[in-house]
């Protein structure tokens, strides 16, 4: 049916006096140039201090907190050290949230007794808001790194799970039927059909929580903490120092949002075998 | 017995099968349905809708379990599925998650044969149905009659004894649907498996097979069998000009047509 997309997705050579740009660069260029409105937020931003209409007490220039970003970065290097210790943590809570959601995700997917054991915990706590429950992981599990892996651990968990489940339950008999038929035994049925048919529902899931951790891991050094970038903003804003809290803010965003694409760019990759990956 | 030329290939003996519905009372799919097919023997299985046509070919398949009787193929009796008993599904069952080569070569991946042996095993059966060139293809780059070639010879590349087809072409548009049948036939007057065949097409069954299961419905049971005495090997065109043809393919269609009058009123 459509085995002349490939030439399709490639320009056409057009009849023009310009010089022709390398199409990487050309396709880098328009994921930039799609970019121009937060740009242009940021230019006003710049002009609103530069004129004076800012208040630099409450909103320092851009320039002033790309500065102290710049010196707290790679001079100081005390940014490189809250931006490694908020990083560890939410990886290690991220990991162990969805190793151990997608392995009970699959099981309440595949085991009678275990989904119908599990199904109403879930539905139980998942409303909960996690953060509503630090202060008693604090008593648990001190201040320290502890309480917060704790913490992202949960707040990751529940998406995951519930997104892996919902995927393996998904699962069409048919594809079932057909590998058994072609030999496969229970445990390749596992590995070759429902893993890869439930994967686009555990990525769902896997997106959802990593922002979540992104949320508890500055909320939760907010609360509670020596180190970290929620410790490093709370920290800026107690001592008065809004550039650095600013720097303290957009390095979060920043980080949230290279992390979101690169698990989108990651998702394309492996998902390019759907039907509804074309766009 | 596996030896003889007229011991059965496949005996479905007594098969019962009742579902339990979701308002708990009991439907009868199946009621005593037994026949038995020989060594090379095309069966087709054509009948109303919900007459339990499909039901039958997953029992032998071994997908489902008869409530009672039983299925026996070489005289062992099935109790699950095996890439002995090929099966190719209705709406391309093929994964869409392996590049078309892959899924080909899914059955010997299975049984541990290496990525080079499977591979090769893959590209013959992919040469068969005639789409060597789209090996590293993923299947929604391809169209349905593409798909559908491919579930056949991911069936192919198990080397199955018996295929077991349940409605394969019933998706694909009428021209399509025209070439598959014209390559199963030649697929069968070279290799001369064991087929059953489950079909909504009337004109597709009698073309095709020696003898025609026509099934009625409520409870789904076997109406007749009637035998196709037509010549071999069989060219469609010719095949759908001969007079025989014609007054076969009425027979079967009055008797259905009968049959789902029947159960209108």
């Amino acid at each position: 049916m459509k085995p002349d997309s490939a030439a399709q997705a490639a320009p056409l050579p057009r009849p023009s006096s310009r010089p022709t740009l390398p199409a990487g660069l050309v396709r880098w260029l328009h994921a930039v140039a799609r970019y121009y409105p937060v740009a242009l937020i940021l230019l006003l931003w710049e002009l609103c201090s530069r004129i004076g209409l800012f208040d630099p007490l409450f909103v320092p220039a851009l320039s002033d907190v790309l500065q102290t970003w710049y010196v707290e970065m790679f001079v100081t290097h005390d940014l490189l050290v809250h931006i490694a210790y908020s990083f560890g943590r939410a990886s290690i809570g991220f990991a162990m949230g969805a190793t151990v959601g997608i392995m009970v995700g699959i099981l309440m997917g595949r085991v009678r007794a275990i989904e119908s054991f599990v199904d109403p915990l879930i539905s139980a706590i998942f409303p909960t808001p996690k953060l509503a429950i630090f202060p008693l992981m604090m008593v648990f599990l001190g201040i320290g790194d502890a309480s917060k892996i704790a913490l992202i651990f949960l707040g990751c968990f529940f998406p995951i799970v519930i997104a892996t489940y919902a995927g393996v339950k998904n699962v069409d008999k048919y594809f079932i039927w057909n590998a058994r038929t072609k030999g496969a035994n229970s445990r390749q049925v596992m590995w070759t059909v429902v893993f890869p048919a439930a994967m686009p529902f555990v990525f769902a899931g896997l997106r959802t929580a990593m922002l979540t951790a992104f949320l508890l891991i500055v909320a939760s050094e907010l609360i509670a903490a020596n180190e970290g970038l929620g410790y490093l903003i709370i920290f800026a804003q107690r001592t008065f120092n809004p550039t650095l809290m600013f720097a303290g803010v957009l390095t979060v965003s920043t980080m949230g949002f290279i992390a979101d694409r690169l698990l989108q760019a990651l998702g394309r990759r492996l998902f390019r075998w759907q039907e509804q990956a074309e766009r | 017995m596996t030896g003889q030329a007229d011991a059965p290939h496949i005996s479905v003996d007594h098969v019962n099968k009742r579902f339990q519905t979701a308002s708990r009372a009991q439907l009868q799919a199946l009621k005593d349905v037994s026949f038995a097919a020989t060594r090379g023997e095309f069966i087709s299985i054509v009948g109303p809708s919900g007459c339990g046509k499909s039901t039958l070919l997953y029992i032998v398949a071994g997908l489902l379990d008869a409530s009672d009787g039983t299925v026996t193929v070489d005289d062992e009796r099935v109790t699950g599925p095996s890439p002995e008993r090929g099966v190719v599904l209705q709406n391309f069952s093929i994964f869409p998650w392996r590049r078309v080569i892959d899924n080909v070569a899914y059955g010997p991946e299975m049984r541990g044969a290496s990525r080079q042996e499977r591979r090769r095993i893959a590209r013959q059966y992919l040469e068969t149905v005639g789409l060597g060139e789209f090996a590293e293809y993923f299947p929604r780059e391809l169209s349905g009659g593409m798909k559908q070639r491919i579930a056949i010879a991911q069936m192919l590349a198990c080397n199955p004894s018996i295929f077991l087809m349940d409605e394969p072409f019933g998706a694909l548009d009428a021209l399509t649907r025209e070439v598959l049948q014209e390559q199963l036939l030649r697929l069968w007057e070279r290799d001369r498996k064991t087929v059953l065949f489950v079909t909504h097409s009337i004109d597709e069954a009698v073309l095709l097979s020696d003898r025609v299961i026509v099934m009625a419905t409520r409870p789904g049971r076997i109406k007749e069998i009637v035998p196709i005495d037509l010549p071999r090997p069989r060219r469609a065109e010719e095949i759908r000009a001969l007079p025989q043809f014609g007054t076969l393919r009425r027979h079967i269609w009055a008797s259905i047509r009968a049959e789902t009058l029947e159960m209108m009123q």
